[in-house]
């Protein structure tokens, strides 16, 4: 479904990514696992038009070319993000974050139907739609990035470091819930850095290094890989 | 002066304030303009007003379905040809609020020439419905009462335009934060034009309202731009309901104290306001944002 062929990007003299290749297929769950710096970040963003990337790319969604084109105009094909810090509109209430979700015209048709499911993954935003999204805590911003993010209608949905700074409780929930939004089709690109539990939401993963893909297999796989499991889950390989 | 005379006065200066205030608000809260050339388009309005109830079977009412338009269109196409590539080429924040304050108090003096050029440097005024009306015990000018329904009526529209409508949230939310307006599919580009056109659309009907109850003069805009923008510090950078509070309240005390103290000391003790405001609460009266 989404193909990125020669992904690379660079700020000034720094290159973040240098030739990436990388797919995720129909409803499928990705992980991208890597250390601080890696080009984590900057993957999902290029996707997002967020950034720009160095020509002779292409990023394609069933075939469409999406490089160049206009970040306001990325969730109209279908993809959305839920970026690092959830960028959550602070000062409005937890309703207009999710009628701001369904801002893009693919969006408008179901939109009913996504706040609906929205409730059901989240009871706790049906509970507190007219608060404030600032004075909510960690956890239920980062429901309100997700069911922002749904709201679109997406058919992949990017997170970029979903986990950080919430509590292990408040983490297990989450994954559970992107466990079932996974389950409704919809393919799910992830970045973390909480990689034990990530790879057990994640069919397949790719192992980013300064901007490299070092590494890429079937979860299982991935669990056993001597590098994963030295860098990230703290075992001898 | 009673106690009523002086409140209701208050009230109607104060509506003008916060009206124009909220135009304010909306070009540096979403557009990230801080528009020092504000009040002359203010002033500009207050022209186009005369010119347009002079003519035949037109009044200073029916001469806001022109005057709006006209704001909102020269305002957009000032931010298209003038503000646009500023934004476009800033790489900060910091670098387009001075880009943005020189290029406006640039626009201040180009506006201001074109006013003395076509209506000289004299005090303008026309009569309107210039009638005593009874109420509340005293007497006002219906001009005066009119002035203030309408500022109360258009400002409130508009906080319903941008509150109540899912377009008009997404405004709001580039104000919050453009990023991730962009991530929802806002035209974060667009948005800051409208909201740099609808601001100027607010204060072409402060002008056009002022113009019915109060004498104008082509040097006059820099007083309204500095009200302006005590107003919208004082009611919070972007907050649209603190704007309209604040408008009110800074209105009332200015009448107030030119009634009981000084009229010399009007200005004074606006400035007082500000200071305190500044010091001791910079987020403004009522702390949230937009």
């Amino acid at each position: 479904m989404l193909t990125l062929d020669a992904l690379s990007v660079r700020y000034g003299k720094h290159i973040a990514l240098d030739n990436v290749h990388l797919r995720v297929d129909p409803g499928e769950t990705v992980v991208i696992l890597g250390a601080n710096g890696a080009g984590k970040s900057s993957l999902l963003k290029a996707i997002s038009g967020l950034v720009t990337p160095e020509p002779g790319v292409s990023i394609t969604l069933d075939g469409h070319e999406l490089a160049g084109v206009a970040p306001h105009r990325i969730p109209d094909e279908g993809i959305a993000l839920v970026p690092e810090g959830r960028g959550i509109f602070t000062a409005l209430t937890v309703d207009e974050n999710l009628a701001l979700g369904a801002y893009s015209r693919r969006a408008r048709a179901g939109e009913a139907r996504q706040r609906d499911f929205i409730f059901d993954l989240f009871p706790r935003l049906a509970e507190r739609r007219k608060q404030i999204a600032g004075t909510m805590s960690g956890g239920e911003q980062q429901m309100v990035a997700i069911g922002r993010a749904l709201m679109s209608n997406p058919r992949l949905l990017m997170l970029d470091e979903p986990s950080l700074g919430l509590a292990p409780v408040v983490v297990g929930e989450l994954f559970d819930a992107l466990g079932r939004i996974g389950a409704s089709g919809v393919a799910l690109l992830l970045v973390e850095q909480n990689v034990t539990i990530s790879l057990e939401l994640a069919a397949r993963g790719y192992l980013l290094e300064v901007g490299r893909v070092v590494g890429e297999g079937s979860a299982a796989e991935l669990k056993e890989d001597p590098a994963v499991r030295q860098a990230f889950l703290g075992l001898n390989a | 002066m009673t106690l009523t005379t002086t409140l209701i006065a208050g009230l109607v200066l104060g509506g003008t304030y916060a009206l124009v205030a909220m135009g304010l608000t909306l070009q540096y809260g979403i557009a990230r303009i801080m528009n020092l050339a504000y009040g002359d388009m203010i002033i500009t309005a207050a022209f186009a007003a005369f010119v347009v109830q002079a003519l035949p079977s037109m009044n200073p009412l029916t001469g806001l379905a022109i005057v709006v338009p006209g704001g909102f269109i020269f305002g957009y196409l000032v931010y298209v040809f003038l503000l646009s590539p500023l934004v476009k080429r800033a790489p900060d924040k910091a670098t387009l609020e001075v880009d943005s304050i020189l290029t406006t108090f640039g626009l201040l003096f180009v506006i201001q020439g074109v006013l003395l050029v076509l209506f000289g440097s004299n005090y303008t005024s026309y009569t309107f419905l210039n009638v005593p009306v009874s109420i509340f015990g005293t007497t006002v000018a219906a001009n005066r009462l009119i002035a203030l329904v309408l500022a109360l009526t258009i400002g409130l529209m508009f906080y319903a335009l941008l509150t109540r409508t899912r377009w008009g949230t997404a405004l709001r939310a580039v104000a919050v934060s453009p990023q991730s307006a962009k991530l929802v599919g806002i035209n974060t580009d667009r948005a800051a034009a409208v909201a740099f056109a609808m601001g100027t659309a607010l204060a072409a009907a402060g002008g056009t309202v002022i113009s019915m109850y109060q004498t104008f003069t082509a040097t006059g805009g820099v007083v309204f731009t500095m009200k302006a923008l005590i107003v919208v510090i004082m009611g919070g950078v972007g907050n649209l309901l603190g704007a309209l509070t604040a408008g009110l309240v800074l209105g009332i005390v200015e009448t107030t104290v030119s009634t009981y103290l000084d009229p010399g000391l009007t200005l004074a003790a606006t400035y007082t306001i500000f200071l305190a405001v500044l010091l001791w609460r910079p987020e403004g009266l009522f702390g949230r944002r937009v």
